[in-house]
């Protein structure tokens, strides 16, 4: 078990590399560079710009350099933002990403898991039907429909929550249930779906047979078993939400990590850029690992060797 | 599923219900209440770059900047004119090339340091130092040797002399005191050559006559010390051009110019804008910044002028969503918003708030730069034949925030200007003996003489059952580019269905991410049509007729005419305002006979206040002077009409201004 951890977690490094560099790549061969804009910039002032960033070098000169300094953890300033370091943006914006992603998830879980549940035992009945339907709705509904609607419904018709911005639990609500919406959809269906299988498995047949009460299988046995497919969408569900989700920021003007990163492409601000995939690939395979770990305590069927 | 459609149904009339109310009993736009403080909430749009004023070239910074940052004078809240700001009074050479500023002796920054000439001198060689990365610096090279000194280049001295870089003697002129400083840059131009040993290797090789000149002589870098900039004593300062600029005055107000502190930047390097250290000099200091959520700023008690600071503080707010910003407005969570606002499709709901919705034209165009480096667009006849085959007055109605633009310089921005165009227009129809009907639709939307102008290029435009044709076009090989933008792509369909309509050639769409569009454009890769919208950099037509001076120039038309270029050079050194503007018509007309672009639009500001904020104006630049705003909580006094806000007398923004502007006689 040790070691399994131990060698996912080396592989981690040269996979972020790899990650980088090929970013990194394709930085250099998208047209356009950080310093174009609407206005033309005389000669001169490019031509400081340009030796300031060392642009003016060769390419592998450029990458060795940009590599040298991320293998230290400096992704140094941002282009866009003179005066401000990658580290200190991510380190900043990240508390916001994700204080709304966790309360989102776990929204999302609580809801989805209950009503996969739920709708699994009472597999066929109207609750089924009408949970999934819901479920299938909110999976199909996109957030950039959902958000405007619920600001509509409780911004301007109830009176109950801000449109947008962020400041206060209040603030919160709103984001928090668009942004939940269509991961609790998909957890529902997920468990629905692991549920039913496991449910018809030998073992729950064994242990109704051994006579044990309905309640101690489904809480002690089959959830373990049902809710594997969640935990592997866990994963990289949970990484994409700390890492910022675009339209639900934009849509409700929140400073989260995901459209600083939409940003950061347009502008073509190649240290922020990377700073910000290099933490998100780095989050995705820890999530991972965390999941594939997790699976060991779920499924006794599964060893690490 | 019966519970489903009864939840979207219910969904739906709640919506309905929320919307109706709002807009059907209530003369304003949603919640409209004066905040129970006296601050203002602004959305300010996009994230500022940097705090620094020297750096970045956005408008959204500039208004932030007129905040926390002052300089020699500061645009008229109405009109964008200079008014007096930390100069209280200054004089201008009768060339137009030398000023001398005379500063308020009671002006101080945010901690309290005095603020004298030296400051100036500081951030005048501080943005033009090479070091500075200014995205703005451009618009500050008419000072002599700035760009010289942006760029690197070194001065040549040979026997203790300083090469020239003409023989022509100069006749002195004085203009103040007379300094040792004054006399070198009043003096002879001194020739400059590139810094970059190899550039300066080639540059004399390929010119043996100066290479003989400079044979021996030692090279002396050009440095912040040579830039025509003088403090003459502590609170005057002189500025001396390397031409005339009659425009310069107002340039002055622009960001680039305004004052960096010394002791802060010297001190804290990049870190000086960092809210612990940051030290500014405007009517208001930062009090609270949050990166992407707020930025929060008070009144300076340390300002000179803030007696008449109104309001307490001032919230920016950093939101780019354009029906985000209209539902915090709708909520009364916010005051006012940026120019360029409300999305079109919710024009015609909005306009209806006459009390609140700002739109009045802007120094501001859009046009299709035509790729005259490549045919069929050479042809000057194909290139008219495109401009009046577009019918103007239909693409500005559907635009509906716009006016349409027939020129290169905005009509209704310069009064002065406009009006020279009209005697320059009645000369030249006189010239050629045209009657008044026809000669109003030159140069205006005319599609059989667009057709008849396609034949003589060569490209016949057939008649043919459903409308016209014209099979020998290379359609193939002409697209109309555009960054991808949404109302880009409706303009784009709106002059691609007018042309098919008018001329009967369908020309392609081809969208580009920004980034990518930008060398795309300039470069002149493009075929055929390429979007060009221009914001002035200041009250002046040439903002405008400069984007096609010069042979590298920003117009991305390829259009070069040496012609041209002079015609500009004669208008700026004309001192007459009035000769000035006429010589400028003049070149301007010479410019558009050859039709580099199909000209669009004149934009328009399109942004929304609440009536209780006073003193802030849809001015031609939304460059908004924040020391005039205030709250009224007064409702008889509240703002309404506000299509002729510019027109309305409002007693206290006027003596303010009057105030101000008594310092510097006229």
């Amino acid at each position: 078990m040790l070691r399994f951890v131990l060698r996912r977690l080396l592989i981690i490094i040269p996979m972020a590399l790899l990650v980088i560099t090929l970013t990194w790549a394709l930085i250099r061969l998208a047209p356009g560079n950080f310093y174009t804009g609407d206005k033309k910039l005389p000669a001169a002032v490019e031509a400081t710009i340009r030796a300031k960033y060392g642009l003016d070098k060769e390419w592998y000169e450029q990458y060795g350099m940009m590599m040298a300094n991320i293998v230290r953890g400096d992704f140094g300033d941002s282009l866009k933002y003179p005066g401000q370091t990658v580290n200190e943006i991510i380190a900043r914006h990240l508390p916001y990403s994700a204080t709304l992603g966790i309360l989102a998830y776990l929204l999302a879980l609580l809801i989805g898991l209950t009503a996969g549940t739920t709708a699994a035992l009472k597999q066929n009945s109207s609750f089924d039907y009408g949970s999934m339907s819901v479920a299938m709705l909110g999976l199909s509904v996109p957030s950039f429909v959902l958000g405007p609607i619920l600001v509509i419904l409780f911004s301007f018709g109830l009176h109950l929550f801000p449109p947008a911005r962020w400041g206060g639990p209040l603030s919160l609500v709103l984001p928090v249930l668009t942004l939940s919406a269509i991961y609790a959809a998909y957890i529902a269906r997920l468990t629905r779906a692991g549920m039913l299988e496991v449910m018809r498995s030998d073992y729950i047949r064994t242990a109704r047979a051994k006579g044990l009460d309905e309640k101690t299988i489904l809480l002690r046995h089959a959830l373990k078993g049902g809710i594997i497919p969640v935990v592997s969408f866990t994963g990289p569900a949970l990484a994409a939400l700390l890492a910022g989700t675009v339209v639900v920021e934009k849509i409700y003007a929140l400073p989260g990590l995901g459209d600083i990163f939409i940003k950061a492409v347009l502008n073509r601000d190649e240290p922020l850029i990377l700073g910000i995939v290099a933490f998100l690939s780095i989050l995705i395979m820890i999530f991972n690992l965390i999941v594939d770990i997790a699976y060991g305590y779920l499924d006794p069927r599964i060893r690490y060797e | 599923m019966p519970i489903i459609r009864f939840g979207i149904v219910s969904l739906l009339l709640c919506c309905l219900v929320a919307g109706c109310r709002t807009s059907a009993d209530n003369r304003y736009f949603g919640h409209t209440e004066p905040p129970p403080t006296n601050v203002l909430r602004y959305i300010s749009g996009p994230e500022p770059e940097t705090l620094d004023p020297q750096l970045p070239d956005g408008q959204p910074e500039a208004r932030i900047f007129m905040a926390l940052y002052e300089g020699l004078v500061e645009y008229g809240p109405k009109d964008l004119q200079p008014i007096p700001a930390l100069a209280k009074s200054w004089e201008i050479s009768p060339n137009v090339d030398q000023f001398i500023f005379h500063l308020r002796n009671d002006a101080r920054w945010s901690d309290n340091t005095p603020i004298t000439a030296r400051d100036f001198v500081y951030s005048f060689r501080r943005g033009f130092a090479p070091e500075t990365i200014s995205r703005t610096a451009g618009l500050g090279f008419f000072v002599k040797y700035s760009e010289e000194f942006k760029s690197g280049r070194v001065f040549a001295k040979k026997n203790g002399e300083f090469l020239l870089a003409s023989d022509e003697v100069k006749e002195s002129d004085a203009f103040g005191a007379d300094t040792e400083f004054h006399s070198f840059i009043r003096g002879a131009d001194r020739l400059t050559l590139s810094g970059d040993e190899k550039k300066r290797g080639e540059a004399l090789a390929k010119n043996p006559k100066l290479a003989a000149r400079v044979e021996g002589a030692e090279f002396v870098p050009i440095t912040g010390a040579d830039i025509g900039v003088e403090a003459i004593d502590e609170y005057t300062l002189r500025i001396s051009l390397k031409q005339s600029a009659p425009f310069f005055l107002g340039l002055l107000a622009h960001q680039f110019f305004r004052l960096v502190p010394e002791h802060v930047v010297e001190k804290h390097g990049k870190n000086w804008t960092r809210a612990q250290n940051i030290v500014t000099n405007g009517p208001f200091r930062i009090r609270e910044y949050r990166p992407y959520d707020a930025l929060i700023v008070e009144k300076d008690p340390n300002y000179w002028d803030s007696a008449n600071v109104h309001l307490d503080a001032i919230e920016f707010y950093p939101v780019e969503e354009i029906t985000t910003i209209l539902n915090l407005y709708k909520a009364g969570s916010i005051d006012a918003m940026l120019n360029h606002s409300v999305p079109s499709s919710w024009i015609g709901e909005i306009r209806g708030f006459k009390d609140e919705y700002m739109n009045l034209p802007e120094n501001s165009t859009s046009y299709y730069s035509m790729n005259m480096t490549k045919p069929p667009f050479d042809d000057v006849r194909v290139r008219r034949a495109f401009n009046i085959g577009l019918d103007h007055q239909a693409l500005s109605d559907f635009r509906k925030t716009t006016k349409p633009l027939y020129d290169m310089t905005p009509a209704g921005i310069f009064p002065e200007y406009d009006a020279a165009r009209a005697r320059l227009s009645e000369k030249v129809r006189t010239d050629r003996g045209v009657v008044p009907e026809e000669w109003s639709k030159y140069n205006k939307f005319d599609p059989e003489k667009a057709r008849a102008l396609l034949g003589e290029a060569g490209f016949p435009v057939e008649k043919t059952a459903t409308g016209f044709a014209c099979p020998k076009f290379p359609t193939d090989r002409v697209s109309i580019t555009y960054n991808t933008n949404e109302n880009n792509r409706a303009v784009g369909e709106f002059v691609q269905s007018q042309w098919k309509q008018h001329l009967g050639i369908t020309v392609s769409l081809k969208t580009m991410e920004f980034k990518a569009y930008l060398p795309y454009f300039k470069s002149l890769e493009y075929e055929g049509f390429a979007l060009f919208l221009w914001s002035g950099d200041y009250m002046d037509p040439y903002t405008f007729l400069s984007l096609h001076y010069g042979e590298d120039n920003e117009g991305a038309s390829g259009f070069y005419d040496a012609k041209y270029d002079a015609m500009l050079d004669e208008a700026n050194a004309e001192l007459d305002v009035t000769k000035r503007y006429e010589k400028m018509a003049d070149a301007e007309h010479y410019l558009t006979e050859r039709v580099p672009v199909v000209a669009l639009t004149i934009n328009a500001s399109n942004w929304l206040k609440k009536p209780y904020v006073k003193g802030l104006y849809p001015n031609p630049g939304t460059l908004l002077p924040w020391k005039f705003v205030y709250l009224e909580r007064d409702r008889a006094r509240w703002d309404t009409d506000v299509e002729n806000i510019m027109t309305a007398k409002d007693e206290r923004v006027e003596k303010q201004l009057a105030d101000l502007k008594a310092t510097q006689s006229p």
